[in-house]
C-alpha cells in the first residue's frame, strides 16, 4: 500500500508535490522519496519516515523543478531502507518510477535484467519497471513504446507512474487494480493515487481504468488503451469540495465555530492582565460622566453593561448607539467614553470616538483586533483576545466583551468598596466557571435546541422578552435572529407588554421569554407574569428557564429548562441559546449562514 | 480511499420489505439507497467499494454483478452469520492494509447532499481518525457525542436521561484506520467499545453533518426518505425514447426513464418518477412524490400520491394508493382503495408483529410486501401491513350463486 503523487506544470512544483504526498500518507508511511528533473538531469531524493522529516532532511523544498513524481511507501516487498523507498532510477539515470501494487513476475524479470548486465540496488519488485524501460528505450528510442512494452511484459497489480529526462515535460502512467487518478487543472496536471494528492489546487479528475495508460504534460494530457494503444476521450469528473471547509476545521459554518469557540474565548478574557483592566477601572472611577458605546451587536453589549454597572457597582452610564453619539452627549475633560468594537474599524464608533476626543474627553475601548484604528486611537485599550471573528455575525467576541465589562464592573465596585473581597471573588468564581457550563449546554443541548428551532422555523414574527439585565440579552438575541435567519424578531422588556405590544400577540406572532433563576425573586416572578399576559391570549411561549420541568405548570407552550447557575452568569448562558436558536433556525431555512444577505463583517462606511 | 458499505443487517422493524431483500435495496425515488451510496462515493471521488452483505445477500450480490456501475470497482464481502455490527465490518479486514484508512458507512442511511465528501474533507485537514455527526429529527435510538471546540470527540454516551437533552449524535459515516480491526476484535467486535478506544486513544475527530440525514428504520420512513431524495431535485429529466402521449400534463420536476410510456390524459404532478418500461395509463392521476419503480403498470384513471411502488408491480384500473408502498411483484386488482387516514383524523398506528406502534402521522396508507396479490375492490385499513405473498381475495359486493 503506497501513495503516488506526480505533477507537472509551468512553475517550481516541489511544493505541491510535497503537499499532496503528505496528504497520501493516510495510505501508510514507512518511506519516501522524490524524483525532480534539474533542467534534463534528474535528481532523486529519498530516505526513511514521513514525508515532512524526510523533506526537511534533504533539503527537498529547496530544489526548483516543474515536474516531479514522490512516493510514500508501505513496505510490501523488501525492507523499510533508504535502498527500498522509491523512486527507483533506471542504471543511466534518464528514468525514474514510481509504483504502487505487486509485481508477480518480478523475479524472473530480475534474473534476466542481471544476466544483461543491470546493477540492482535495491529488494523490490519495482525496480525491474526502471531497467525495463532502459533497456526498450534504447532498442526502440520511442518512450511510449517502450512503456506499452513493459505493461505487457509485467503481471500483477500496479498504479506506476514515471519521468524520463529523454522527455523532460512529461509523466507517464498506468494502472491496474491499483488506484490511479488524473487531476487536470489550467497549466498543470497531476497524476494521484487519490485526489487528495491534488485537491487543493484542482477539482477535476479523470480516473483511469484498469488497462488505460496516460501521458501527461503541463498543457494537455492524452488516455490510450493498452492494447490498441487508442486515444480514449474520458469524462472528468468533478470532485465535489469546498475548500472552505479545512479552514472551518470541521464545522459546517464559521458561526457554529465560533459558538463552539465560546468556552475558550470566555477564558482568555478572564486570564486578561489585571493591571490593563485597572487602569480603565481608574478612568472609570475618575471620570464625571461615562458613556458606553457601541453600534449593532456591541452597541447590546454596551446595554447589558450599563445594567451591570448599575447593579454591581451602583453607577448610572448611559449607553449609546455610536451612531446616535454626536446629538445626545454632553462631553468635557472630565467625560469617559468607552466603546467595544470586534474589528476596531467600525466608522460609526470611531467617529464617535474622534468627536469625543475632540472634547477632551478620555475615552477607552474593548477591541478584538490587535493594531486597529480603534485600539490606536484610545486613550486605554483592552484587547480581548478572543481569536480572529470570520461569521459576519459576532458570536464569541460579544459574549467576551459581556464578560470583560462585568470584570470590569467588579473591579469599580471593589475599588469603590460597594461590594467586598469576599462578593467579588464569589462573583469571579461564577464567571470562572462559566466556560464549562456553556461547554455542557453545547454537548448536551444542542440536538434539544436544533429540533426546537427546526419545528418553528416557519414562525415569522417573535417577540423576545426579558426584563432587567434580560432584556439587552432579549434584544442581542432577536438580532442574530433577525442577522442570520432574516425572520423577524423584536427584543423588548417584558414590561412593555401591556403598554401596547400585547395587542399584537395572535396565531402569527410567538414569543420566547428568558425567564431568570427564581433567585432572583422580583425579576423572576415580573416576567412570570408577562407570560401569563401572553398565555392569557393564547399566545404562544418558548420559556428559556432554570426551573424544573412542569414547576410552573402549563405555563409555556414550549420550554427549554436550563441547569441551576449563579444569577450573574445566568443572563449570559440564555444568550448562548439564543445564537443557537438563530443558527439553527437559519440552517433549517437554508439561510447563508456566514454571510447573510446585505451584511458585511466590519462596517468601515457611514 | 476505499470505502466499506454495511449492508447486512436484518431490518426486522422495516418488515415487510426486509422480510425479502437487505435493507439498503430498498428503492426509492427511482433507486435503491444503495445506488444513491454509490452514486455519493463517486461524485466524493472513491471508486473501491465494498459492500458487506448478509441478510437476503444474494439479491444484493446479483445486483452488484449484474449492474453497469459506470467506473466503480465493486466488490462484495460475505458475512454468513449474523454477528453483529462489527462483526460485520471484521470481514473486510484482510481488504484493507496495515496502515491505510478507509470510510466506513452504514447502507441504511441517506442523505440528499454528499455527506462522503464531507467526511472527506475533515479528514483532508484532520489527518486522523473522523466520525461524521449530526443532528437527528429526533434522537430516542443514536449515542450522542460530547465535542470539544477543536471537534475532538471527548465522549460517547448512550442516549442521555433527562429533560431537554439531546446533541448530535454518530451518523454512520466514519473514516478509520486499520488499527481500528485490532480494536474490535478486543472489544468483543463491539462497534461502540471499539470507538470508545479510538476516542481514548488515537482520537475521534467529529465531521458535523448540517443537511437533512435519515436512518431509515420503519417502513413508513420510506416515504420520509422518497421525499427527502426528491426535494433534492432540481430539473425535470424525460428519457430520449420515453412515449408521451398527446394531451399528457406534466407539472413541477418529473422524472421519466427509457421506454416508459404515458398514456394520454395522464397528469403527472411533480416531484415524481416513472422507472424504466413502465405504463402509465389514460388519465391517471400521478400527484407530487411519488416514485413508480422499473417495468410497473398503471391503470387507467388511478390516483397515485405520496407513495412508492417498486419495480414489476401493477395497479387495476380506477385505484387509489397514497401514503403507501408497494413492495416488488405486487400485483393489485382493480378498483382498490388504500384508506389514508382515519374518521377522525387521530394519528395513525401500524400494526406490525404484536403490538401497535404510534407512527404521529395523521395520512398513511398500506405497506405490502414483495408479491403481494390484492383482489379488485379491496379497500385497505390506513396503517396495514401485508406480509410478502399474500393472496387477499377480490372483494365483491354482488357474487353470481
Amino acid at each position: 500500500m503506497c501513495g503516488i503523487n506526480g505533477a507537472v506544470g509551468l512553475k517550481n512544483i516541489s511544493e505541491l508535490l510535497f503537499e499532496g504526498i503528505r496528504n497520501l500518507e493516510y495510505r501508510g508511511y514507512d518511506s519516501c522519496g522524490v524524483a525532480l528533473m534539474n533542467k534534463t538531469r534528474l535528481i532523486l531524493k529519498k530516505d526513511v519516515g514521513g514525508v515532512e522529516d524526510v523533506y526537511r532532511k534533504h533539503n527537498v523544498l529547496q530544489l526548483q523543478s516543474n515536474i516531479g513524481i514522490a512516493h510514500t511507501r508501505w513496505a510490501t516487498h523488501g525492507k523499510v531502507t533508504q535502498n527500498n523507498t522509491h523512486p527507483f532510477a533506471s542504471n543511466d539515470g534518464n528514468f525514474a518510477v514510481v509504483h504502487n501494487g505487486i509485481i508477480s513476475n518480478f523475479r524472473p524479470l530480475r534474473d534476466q535484467l542481471q544476466k544483461e548486465g543491470f546493477k540492482f540496488s535495491s529488494e523490490t519488485d519495482t525496480e525491474v519497471l526502471a531497467h525495463l524501460l532502459e533497456k526498450f528505450y534504447k532498442s526502440s528510442r520511442d518512450i511510449e513504446k517502450a512503456f506499452v512494452k513493459v505493461l505487457n511484459l509485467i503481471e500483477g497489480t500496479y498504479a506506476i507512474a514515471f519521468i524520463s529526462s529523454h522527455l523532460p515535460g512529461q509523466i507517464f502512467c498506468a494502472r491496474r487494480e491499483s488506484p490511479l487518478m488524473l487531476g487536470i487543472g489550467d497549466e498543470i496536471k497531476f497524476v494521484g493515487s487519490d485526489f487528495s494528492a491534488f485537491i487543493d489546487h484542482t477539482k477535476n479528475a479523470v480516473i483511469l481504468d484498469d488497462g488505460e495508460y496516460a501521458i501527461l504534460s503541463r498543457d494537455t494530457y492524452v488516455v490510450k488503451n493498452l492494447l490498441s494503444r487508442e486515444e480514449i476521450t474520458k469524462p472528468i469528473t468533478k470532485i465535489e469540495w469546498d475548500s472552505e471547509t479545512s479552514r472551518k476545521g470541521g464545522y459546517p459554518h464559521y458561526m457554529l465555530k465560533e459558538i463552539y469557540e465560546q468556552p475558550q474565548t470566555i477564558s482568555n478574557a478572564l486570564d486578561l492582565e489585571a493591571s490593563g483592566l485597572d487602569e480603565i477601572v481608574e478612568l472609570f472611577a475618575k471620570s464625571k460622566n461615562s458613556y458606553l458605546l457601541g453600534v449593532g451587536t456591541t452597541f447590546y453589549v454596551a446595554k447589558y453593561a450599563k445594567y451591570v454597572f448599575s447593579q454591581i457597582a451602583q453607577e448610572f452610564y448611559p449607553s449609546i448607539s455610536s451612531d446616535e453619539f454626536r446629538v445626545l452627549t454632553n462631553l468635557n475633560k472630565q467625560s469617559l467614553v468607552f466603546s467595544a468594537s470586534q474589528s476596531g474599524e467600525t466608522f460609526d464608533t470611531l467617529s464617535a470616538l474622534k468627536y469625543a476626543k475632540s472634547k477632551g474627553a478620555r475615552t477607552a475601548a474593548v477591541v478584538n483586533v490587535m493594531g486597529s484604528s480603534i485600539a490606536r486611537l484610545v486613550d486605554k485599550v483592552v484587547l480581548q483576545g478572543s481569536g480572529p471573528e470570520i461569521c459576519v455575525i459576532s458570536t464569541k467576541a460579544a459574549v467576551s466583551q459581556m464578560v470583560i465589562l462585568t470584570v470590569l464592573a467588579m473591579k469599580l465596585a471593589l475599588k469603590k468598596k460597594v461590594i467586598t473581597r469576599k462578593t467579588y471573588n464569589q462573583h469571579m468564581r461564577a464567571l470562572q466557571e462559566l466556560p464549562e457550563i456553556i461547554q455542557g449546554i453545547l454537548n448536551e443541548r444542542s440536538g434539544f435546541i436544533h429540533r426546537l428551532a427546526h419545528k418553528y422555523s416557519g414562525t415569522r414574527n417573535w417577540l423576545y422578552l426579558g426584563r432587567g439585565v434580560y432584556y439587552p440579552i432579549a434584544l442581542e438575541a432577536a438580532l442574530k435572529m433577525k442577522e442570520v435567519a432574516y425572520v423577524h424578531a423584536e427584543g423588548m422588556p417584558g414590561g412593555f407588554l401591556k403598554h401596547g405590544t400585547l395587542a399584537m400577540i395572535d396565531d402569527d406572532v410567538s414569543s420566547i421569554v428568558f425567564v431568570p433563576p427564581p433567585e432572583d425573586k422580583s425579576l423572576y416572578e415580573a416576567t412570570l407574569h408577562s407570560i401569563e399576559e401572553i398565555r392569557a391570549r393564547s399566545g404562544f411561549v418558548l420559556g428559556i428557564h432554570f426551573t424544573e420541568q412542569g414547576k410552573n405548570g402549563a405555563l409555556y407552550s414550549e420550554e427549554l429548562i436550563l441547569p441551576k447557575v449563579p444569577p450573574l452568569t445566568a443572563p449570559l448562558i440564555q444568550l448562548v441559546i439564543g445564537q443557537l436558536f438563530a443558527y439553527f433556525t437559519a440552517t433549517s431555512l437554508k439561510r447563508n449562514i456566514d454571510k447573510p444577505r446585505s451584511l458585511a463583517k466590519s462596517v468601515t462606511v457611514a | 480511499m476505499k470505502a466499506i458499505i454495511l449492508s447486512a443487517g436484518e431490518g426486522a422493524h422495516l418488515s415487510p420489505f426486509s422480510e425479502t431483500r437487505p435493507i439498503s435495496m430498498i428503492g426509492v425515488a427511482g433507486r435503491t439507497l444503495l445506488d444513491n451510496t454509490f452514486g455519493l462515493l463517486k461524485s466524493a471521488g472513491i471508486n473501491d467499494i465494498f459492500v458487506v452483505a448478509g441478510h437476503k445477500r444474494e439479491k444484493l450480490i446479483e445486483q452488484l454483478q449484474q449492474q453497469d456501475h459506470n467506473g466503480l470497482n465493486l466488490h462484495h464481502v460475505e458475512q454468513k452469520r449474523k454477528l453483529g455490527i462489527g462483526h460485520a465490518v471484521l470481514q473486510v479486514k484482510n481488504k484493507i492494509l496495515p496502515g491505510e484508512f478507509f470510510l466506513l458507512a452504514y447502507g441504511d442511511i441517506l442523505t440528499a447532499d454528499n455527506i462522503f465528501s464531507k467526511i472527506q474533507q475533515s479528514f483532508h485537514s484532520f489527518k486522523c481518525p473522523v466520525a461524521s455527526i449530526c443532528l437527528p429529527p429526533s434522537n430516542q435510538m443514536f449515542g450522542n457525542v460530547f465535542l470539544n471546540a477543536r471537534m475532538e470527540i471527548t465522549k460517547i454516551v448512550e442516549k442521555p436521561k433527562g429533560n431537554n437533552l439531546g446533541n448530535y449524535v454518530l451518523s454512520g459515516v466514519f473514516i478509520l484506520p486499520a488499527s481500528f480491526f485490532k480494536l474490535l476484535e478486543s472489544s468483543g467486535n463491539s462497534m461502540e467499545k471499539a470507538l470508545k478506544k479510538v476516542v481514548a486513544g488515537e482520537g475521534l475527530r467529529a465531521s458535523m453533518w448540517e443537511d437533512e440525514w435519515l436512518d431509515v428504520v420503519y417502513p413508513w420512513e420510506i416515504l420520509t426518505a422518497n421525499k427527502m431524495i426528491m426535494d433534492s431535485w432540481k430539473e425535470t429529466s424525460i428519457a430520449k425514447d420515453a412515449t408521451l402521449e398527446a394531451n399528457v400534463t406534466l407539472q413541477g420536476i418529473v422524472r421519466i426513464e427509457a421506454g416508459a410510456i404515458i398514456k394520454s390524459g395522464a397528469v403527472l404532478e411533480g416531484p415524481c418518477c416513472i422507472g424504466e418500461k413502465s405504463y402509465i395509463g389514460n388519465n391517471s392521476l400521478v400527484r407530487s412524490y411519488t416514485s413508480v419503480g422499473k417495468n410497473c403498470s398503471v391503470g387507467s384513471g388511478v390516483e397515485l400520491k405520496n407513495c412508492v411502488v417498486m419495480d414489476n408491480s401493477q395497479i387495476g384500473r380506477l385505484s387509489f394508493v397514497g401514503d403507501s408502498v408497494l413492495g416488488e411483484n405486487v400485483d393489485m386488482g382493480a378498483g382498490c382503495m388504500t384508506v389514508n387516514r382515519d374518521i377522525d383524523w387521530k394519528p395513525i398506528s401500524v400494526k406490525n408483529g404484536k403490538r401497535p406502534m404510534a407512527t404521529g402521522m395523521k395520512k398513511l396508507g398500506a405497506f405490502l410486501g414483495d408479491g403481494v396479490v390484492v383482489g379488485a375492490g379491496n379497500t385497505i385499513q390506513p396503517g396495514t401491513i401485508v406480509a410478502p405473498g399474500k393472496v387477499l381475495p377480490a372483494c365483491y359486493s354482488v357474487k353470481h350463486k
